[in-house]
């Protein structure tokens, strides 16, 4: 970790943004519920890589940038099991997970 | 706008250490490659198996940036947990793909043009501010002071999390056990005569 | 000072037993209402009554004492509430006027009440029948003994409620529901008045409700005559529908369909001069106020006029007595009208007695004989000898022979109306002085027909005289109508005559003995005609009748007075009420429907974006997003700058 470092800060900024749009492609064109959290996940994932990108560039001497990436993952995996519950539960009543065939709240 | 970007990761890449920028392009490829076949794969089991590059990748990024226990963290969790609850959902609700469903929703070509607009305008935020961070200081002891900072000036927020994680770890199994419970009511009636 | 002292004192000083006046009667009317209402109990209900009235009576009359020896008025007030920095007060004024009406109010209804006991005895809602009386008592007490003209508009409508509940005594009647409904509608027409000139009154620089204060104000020149005008004639309206005059009459004869004693209490002594009183009540107003005055005495002479010649004609004897009470009434508007501050009042309570006297005789001979029409009486005289002697006394007060009550106050009117300064006041003479001769006519056509000559009925030919229950009250009555002429002279307790004790500030009027003299000779031509037409027969009131029949007909339907109201409440309000309705329905309701519609419309373009669809929200939320950032971009450049960070 001591050599210096020559990769940008832009670059890591990039794959995060790229990343993002990935995640909130697949968020908003999947039909499968579990792909849709697939997308979040990789959304989450973009967003963590922001965070310890700042905390590395930004001095290294806060620890915001980690504690909040290890919220992040944590409340990730509280998401996750939270709403594979919520998918099951749709799936048992609805007999279907795709996303388009729930529209109980049509106006 | 993007060519400019292009010309100062080029010069950063041939100008330094050579392996250095070679690990980051080759994380970023595995970051991206996966991300993308996730989005896509027509077969559920395969795009959640597709996760598991894309997030090990990104633990490889966190190692580069010195992030080791999170790196770990990322292994353990994402990989080791979500990612095998997501394959469990798929098995449970019929999602191994079927070649003549479609897997995505009318809205496909909206939803390609809106996240390509994000990346569009974020990418052109980055192209024309002028990031000067200058190279990183020199980090040590991340583990031990980031272990500090979780129990000394943000111990609130663990605990909150930690009250979280509780309490999805009980929503979730209430959730999901659904009818299981059998309630004499209309909702179970209603839920048959849907059916 | 011990805190009980305190209050002992203030009783003693602030005149807080002001308030058991009124207080006593609505105490009985909420034990009778609350345990006298069915058969066992309901006898108890007069024995409630009575003493509460009795103790009334004995409060205004000490009042009356003091406020006569003093010649300074008894107030006591509270804050009610409070509007903004408004300040509405309830509150108690005795003064002369208010404590004369107080023990008047009382003596009749006391005596009424007594008489009730017998007259009602057996009927159904006997109980239901005090409670009305002992409400309306209250209420009347309560309107009289008002300090301001708030607090009389809130009795003012109480006493008309209580009119309403007591014409529609027997409300399986037809006939009596629709006078009391008729009644109420009526009257409904003036109070509108009221209330338009409390508003009015509220609205000025200088607003006040207490009558002391307007007076004050009056008197001392801060009102302009151009503010008085108005409001005394919006006042002047919620008498005219009060008092039954001119041309808001009509309900008046219909209301005899209510129990006798109630026409004795409500509709001839005390409620229909609720309107003359409030104009007295108001007079330094109307003094600012000429115009007002004269409307005042012409509708007042147009009434007393058309009311007389109404009951010339009439055979119910109810209705006689009902147009001869407008027609007194009319007296006192006239009176106020033309300056006669005192004769009007003083009317009032000596009409007050003798013809609450003239309804109980008649209320004692529908008793016995169970009809209204004249016709089918006769020859009472020898059966019911104390009704007959009381009745005659009666009809000589009311037709103002010497020296009996109406003697005394009729002529003050006329002197008043011959030394009047108004414009045209000779006229106001003329038309009371050719009422003196009507009066006389009708009052002993009625006498002659119901208590003289031979039988005309079964019945009549079988009366018998009435208990001494209803006898009693008579006996007082009549003789109260034969002395209260007295009380020109001397008030008893107060050491003062009657216009010393209620005209503070109104000046004394003079009198005219040629006036005297006139009204007594047309009184006796009066009582003369009616001799000669129905006790000696030397003139044949049918031979009139085929002689004149237009002005037969004309008297018979009470000058088409009905008829001219069904018109224009079937044609003009009618077509009026039909063209606002065709507004309301096409127009403002249009309007209100066509803006459901709209929103309507909108709403269902609206909900076609609630697909239900989650991803649909999302990609707009990121739409937006976008939007949100681009138009950043465009405007700033740079984001950083947005945010104030330093690169």
């Amino acid at each position: 970790m001591n050599e210096p470092m020559v990769i940008p800060i832009q670059a890591y900024l990039i794959v995060s943004t790229l990343l993002f749009a990935i995640g909130l492609m697949a968020v908003l064109t999947r039909r499968n519920a579990i792909a849709v959290l697939m997308g979040i996940e990789l959304m989450l994932n973009a967003a963590n890589i922001n965070f310890v990108v700042f905390w590395r560039y930004g001095g290294g001497q806060g620890m915001e940038g980690l504690v909040f990436a290890i919220t992040v993952i944590a409340l990730a995996a509280a998401e996750a099991a939270i709403a594979l519950a919520i998918i099951l539960n749709v799936y048992r009543r609805f007999k279907t997970v795709n996303v388009d065939q729930i529209n109980l709240m049509r106006g | 706008m993007i060519g400019s970007l292009w010309n100062v990761i080029w010069n950063s890449v041939f100008s330094g250490s050579f392996w250095y920028p070679l690990a980051f392009v080759c994380l970023s490829l595995g970051v991206l490659i996966p991300a993308v076949l996730v989005a896509l794969s027509r077969n559920m089991v395969h795009a959640a198996l597709w996760l598991l590059p894309c997030l090990v990748s990104v633990a490889g990024l966190y190692l580069m940036l010195g992030a080791e226990l999170l790196a770990g963290i990322q292994i353990l969790v994402y990989c080791g947990g979500i990612v095998v609850l997501i394959l469990f959902a798929v098995m449970l609700t019929h999602g191994l793909g079927d070649p003549d469903v479609r897997v995505h929703n009318q809205q496909l070509l909206w939803g390609v043009v809106a996240a390509m607009a994000v990346a569009g305008v974020v990418l052109r935020l980055l192209s024309q501010e002028i990031w000067q961070s200058g190279p990183p200081v020199a980090v040590s002891e991340v583990t031990g002071r980031l272990a500090d900072a979780l129990l000394g000036p943000y111990v609130l927020a663990f605990e909150v999390v930690s009250v979280i994680l509780l309490a999805a770890l009980i929503g979730s199994i209430v959730i999901a056990r659904g009818d299981a419970a059998p309630e004499p009511g209309a909702d179970d009636s209603d839920a048959e005569a849907g059916e | 000072m011990t805190g009980r002292m305190v209050l002992l004192q203030a009783l003693l000083t602030e005149h807080y037993d002001l308030f058991l006046i009124p207080g006593l009667p609505f105490l009985a009317a909420l034990v009778i209402a609350g345990f006298c209402l069915r058969p066992p109990r309901e006898r108890l209900a007069p024995a409630l009554l009575i003493p509460a009235l009795t103790g009334s009576l004995i409060l205004s009359v000490r009042a009356l004492a003091e406020v006569g020896r003093e010649g300074v008025p008894l107030t006591v007030s509270y804050a009610w509430l409070w509007v903004g920095s408004a300040r509405l007060d309830i509150g108690c004024l005795a003064d002369g006027l208010s404590c004369v009406m107080l023990v008047v109010v009382c003596t009749v209804s006391l005596l009424v009440q007594i008489y009730s006991i017998g007259y009602m005895k057996g009927e159904i809602g006997y109980g239901r029948y005090f409670a009305f009386m002992s409400i309306f008592s209250g209420s009347m007490l309560g309107l009289v003994i008002s300090d301001n003209l708030l607090q009389t508009y809130i009795f003012w409508e109480l006493v008309g409620i209580c009119s309403y509940l007591l014409i529609g005594f027997w409300y399986r009647r037809p006939s009596a529901a629709a006078a009391a409904k008729k009644a109420f509608v009526v009257t409904r027409f003036g109070d509108l008045g009221f209330m338009v000139a409390i508003i009015l009154i509220f609205s000025q620089k200088w607003w006040t409700f207490n009558f002391q204060q307007i007076a004050g104000m009056a008197h001392g020149g801060n009102i302009a005559a151009a503010a008085a005008t108005p409001l005394a004639l919006l006042l002047f309206c919620a008498a005219v529908g009060k008092s039954a005059q001119f041309p808001l009459h009509i309900w008046l004869p219909d209301a005899m369909e209510g129990p006798t004693p109630v026409s004795a209490l409500i509709h001839a002594a005390t409620m229909v001069a609720a309107g003359v009183y409030l104009v007295a009540r108001c007079y330094a107003l109307f003094a600012i106020a000429p115009v007002a005055l004269f409307v005042v005495a012409l509708i007042g002479a147009i009434t007393l006029f058309l009311a007389a010649t109404m009951g010339v004609a009439e055979n119910d004897i109810k209705r006689v007595l009902a147009y001869s009470t407008i027609s007194q009434l009319g007296y006192m508007m006239m009176a106020l009208g033309v300056g006669g501050y005192v004769a009007g009042v003083f009317h009032l309570t000596t009409h007050a007695f003798f013809k609450a006297l003239l309804f109980l005789t008649a209320g004692s001979v529908i008793h016995a004989i169970h009809t209204n029409d004249m016709w089918k009486m006769g020859g009472l005289g020898k059966r019911m000898p104390i009704t007959a002697v009381t009745c005659l006394l009666g009809a000589l007060a009311l037709a103002g022979i010497f020296p009996l009550s109406g003697f005394w106050s009729k002529d003050e009117i006329l002197s008043a109306a011959w030394f009047s300064h108004l414009p045209g006041h000779w006229f106001f003479f003329a038309a009371g002085l050719v009422t003196v001769f009507l009066t006389a006519f009708y009052m002993f056509r009625l006498w002659f027909l119901t208590f003289a000559g031979e039988p005309r009925s079964e019945e009549a030919a079988h009366a018998h005289e009435s208990p001494w229950v209803m006898g009693g009250p008579l006996v007082l009555l009549a003789a109260l109508a034969v002395v209260a002429g007295g009380l020109k002279c001397l008030v008893p307790g107060t050491g003062h005559g009657f216009g010393a004790v209620v005209g503070t500030g109104h000046g004394e009027e003079a009198v005219s003995h040629a006036a005297m003299a006139l009204s007594i000779l047309a009184a006796l031509a009066g009582i003369g005609l009616a001799w000669a037409a129905y006790r000696a027969r030397l003139v044949s009131p049918a031979a009139f009748n085929a002689r004149f029949p237009a002005v037969h007909a004309l008297l018979k339907n009470a000058w088409y007075f009905d008829q001219g109201w069904r018109w224009f409440a079937t044609r003009v309000v009618l077509a009026g009420s039909g063209l606002a309705a065709w507004f309301d329905r096409h127009v403002v309701n249009g309007m209100v429907d066509g803006v459901a519609w709209l929103s309507g419309w909108a709403s269902r373009q609206l909900r076609t974006a609630q697909t239900g669809q989650v991803q649909f929200y999302a990609i707009v939320l990121t739409a937006a997003v976008v939007a949100g950032l681009l138009a950043v971009l465009a405007r700033e450049a740079s984001l950083l700058q947005l945010f104030q960070v330093r690169p």
